[in-house]
């Protein structure tokens, strides 16, 4: 992915947000903003120019699976990468996930190479 | 996690091991040993669920992203309170609710290093950024605990254990502490 990439991050726990935008900041990424949940994130992607949605799959309110849903589901966003960064691993959620159109699944505590794998591949 | 009949108390305990963490509505008591290791307790008293953990930060001194925001340690930390938060979220608890106290992270044999002021330290932090409060803590200091932990009263009974358990413990501490630095700290999903 192109390193000028606008990126939202979405995730309700402050340290694991931070903790991705370092992540991608030593990846090169350094066009990055953040959300605390999905409702937030999903007004500020219909306003802005995103290249790539990372969001956390357990949130309060609005959970990254239906923000996934809601992105698949508006005409202006549905082409847009998804990926999913949670801690979730069971195989159904990822199942789930990749029938709703994820791009690509990292379990937490993820190792930043696996970011970067994802990164190149939805690029 | 092993469930028992505990007679003097009661009540059935539910055993957590380093690395674990249980999630109750109540009716029982969860329990751990702590050495250099730290528990967070966490509970809404309202909603009447809770939970413990049991973990130590890796040491990062095996990648290249050591002591920086991303490195292993922040990691698996940031994992071991995040993911024993979402399933107490799951119980229906209110994240605005929620009652956290901190034990363990002892220095419990002389030679070790700083590891339980490190996972002190960590816990700490990630709780002030997270905006919980501590309402109770017993940290620190020589001696390995054994805690029990209520969700329903959120009462936290610590047992300090005699010096000749220190090493059976630090042993077992530092086999978990090279398990997570090595396979098990890391996502193993690649389906994409």
């Amino acid at each position: 992915m192109d390193q000028n990439a606008k990126i939202l991050i979405v995730d309700d726990m402050q340290t694991m947000r931070r903790l991705l935008r370092s992540a991608l900041n030593d990846l090169g990424y350094t066009n990055v903003v953040d959300a605390d949940g999905g409702a937030s994130a999903l007004s500020l992607l219909e306003s802005g120019d995103f290249s790539l949605l990372i969001t956390d799959w357990n949130m309060p309110g609005m959970e990254g699976i239906d923000l996934l849903k809601a992105v698949r589901a508006n005409d202006k966003l549905k082409s847009l990468p998804v990926l999913m960064v949670t801690a979730e691993a069971k195989k159904e959620q990822i199942l789930e996930a990749a029938e709703a159109g994820v791009n690509g699944y990292v379990v937490k505590p993820f190792q930043p190479a696996q970011l970067k794998d994802k990164l190149d591949r939805v690029g | 996690m092993r469930r028992f009949w505990k007679p003097d108390f009661d009540s059935y305990v539910a055993k957590i091991l380093p690395g674990e963490y249980y999630v109750t509505r109540g009716g029982e008591w969860i329990v751990t040993v702590l050495g250099s290791c730290v528990s967070a307790c966490i509970r809404d008293p309202k909603a009447g669920v809770g939970g413990m953990n049991h973990f130590m930060l890796p040491d990062n001194n095996r990648e290249k992203w050591g002591h920086t925001d991303v490195d292993l340690a922040h990691r698996y930390g940031s994992y071991a309170m995040e993911h024993m938060i979402n399933d107490i979220l799951k119980l229906g608890a209110d994240r605005t609710r929620l009652e956290v106290k901190i034990v363990g992270g002892g220095k419990i044999l002389a030679q070790m290093t700083d590891i339980g002021d490190r996972n002190i330290a960590f816990v700490r932090e990630y709780l002030q950024r997270e905006g919980f409060l501590i309402a109770g803590e017993d940290v620190a200091g020589p001696h390995p605990r054994k805690v029990y932990y209520d969700v329903l009263t959120g009462r936290v009974r610590v047992k300090k254990l005699p010096a000749q358990s220190r090493e059976s413990i630090a042993v077992e501490e530092l086999g978990y502490q090279r398990v997570i630095e090595t396979k098990k700290v890391t996502g193993d999903v690649e389906l994409f």
